[in-house]
């Protein structure tokens, strides 16, 4: 009985979240990257104003990340946390899920569309 | 379900647990990500951590895991994650708990992927805190299945565990 429950519960947990990655689709049609940490804003890019790729390295005294930006994409390619989980993710362009280093509390997150800057203020 | 064991007994179990449950979480941290996703991972030291809810109670399982997180945090030298496990710990410590006594003891294995679900909420709540954005609930979808398929997994392994242990017993 409680069983049954349970389980019912597991499914609609998995259904949900399968329904909630099937949604999770779409790119902002004018990606504006915010790089923060502990909530704090370092870099605010405009992805599709970039013109030649550039690197920065993003410093604080637990270690640092080297954030490479090319025009319409952005990715952490080298840091010096143990796990490399932000350097795996790779390229982000767009999309609800962000980079994370939680090592280092830093965040790449990609904004765009309706809010935030528009092409004109960039 | 058992007699409580007290004592030198109760002391020696608990610090065997922690080992065991130490090195295992020791051993899996060699094993290289699975997923880009952050907080993936089997978990198999809450095996022990099952098994110490529902054999050792309640109060002794969060003494082994508070020791296993803190000492694993230590050792793999990423003293930053220790505030991710420990928030996904004791969220799972607290279902594990609310699941004893209604699951009898052939369901044991049933509790874990419910308490994996919530330790991977946990986790993700702790790094919201952190990173001071809704952003990272994002990965929640992620994080639910995979907690539902490792879950699975260690219940299953803790399960065969108990009925072995209690083989022994006999």
């Amino acid at each position: 009985m409680k069983v049954k429950v349970i389980t019912a519960l597991l499914l609609a947990a998995a259904a949900a979240s399968a329904a909630a990655l099937l949604l999770q689709r779409g790119g902002a049609p004018s990606p504006t990257a915010r790089i923060t940490r502990d909530g704090v804003l370092l870099e605010e890019i405009a992805l599709d104003q970039v013109g030649q790729p550039y690197t920065l390295t993003l410093e604080e005294e637990g270690g640092s990340n080297t954030v490479q930006v090319e025009k319409g994409r952005i990715r952490v390619s080298e840091a010096d946390c143990p796990d490399q989980i932000c350097v795996n993710q790779g390229w982000i362009s767009g999309g609800a899920v962000p980079i994370v280093c939680l090592p280092h509390r830093l965040m790449i997150e990609i904004v765009g569309g309706g809010g935030g800057l528009d092409g004109a203020a960039g | 379900m058992e007699r409580p064991v007290k004592g030198a007994g109760r002391t020696t179990r608990l610090a065997l647990l922690t080992a065991i449950a130490l090195t295992i979480f020791l051993a899996e941290a060699q094993i290289p990500a699975l997923t880009t996703v952050p907080g993936v991972k089997l978990g198999l030291a809450n095996i022990a951590t099952v098994y110490a809810v529902f054999v050792m109670g309640p109060g002794d399982a969060l003494l082994v895991l508070s020791a296993r997180v803190f000492l694993g945090a230590v050792f793999s030298g990423q003293m930053m994650t220790l505030i991710y496990s420990a928030a996904g710990g004791v969220l799972s410590w607290c279902v594990l708990c609310l699941l004893r006594k209604p699951l009898t003891r052939e369901q044991i294995w049933l509790a874990s992927p419910v308490a994996a679900i919530f330790h991977n909420l946990g986790q993700l709540l702790a790094a919201a805190a952190v990173l001071r954005s809704w952003s990272v609930m994002a990965w929640l979808p992620y994080l639910v299945l995979a907690a539902i398929l490792a879950g699975l997994f260690t219940g299953v392994a803790a399960q065969a565990l108990i009925k072995r242990l209690d083989q022994i017993q006999k």
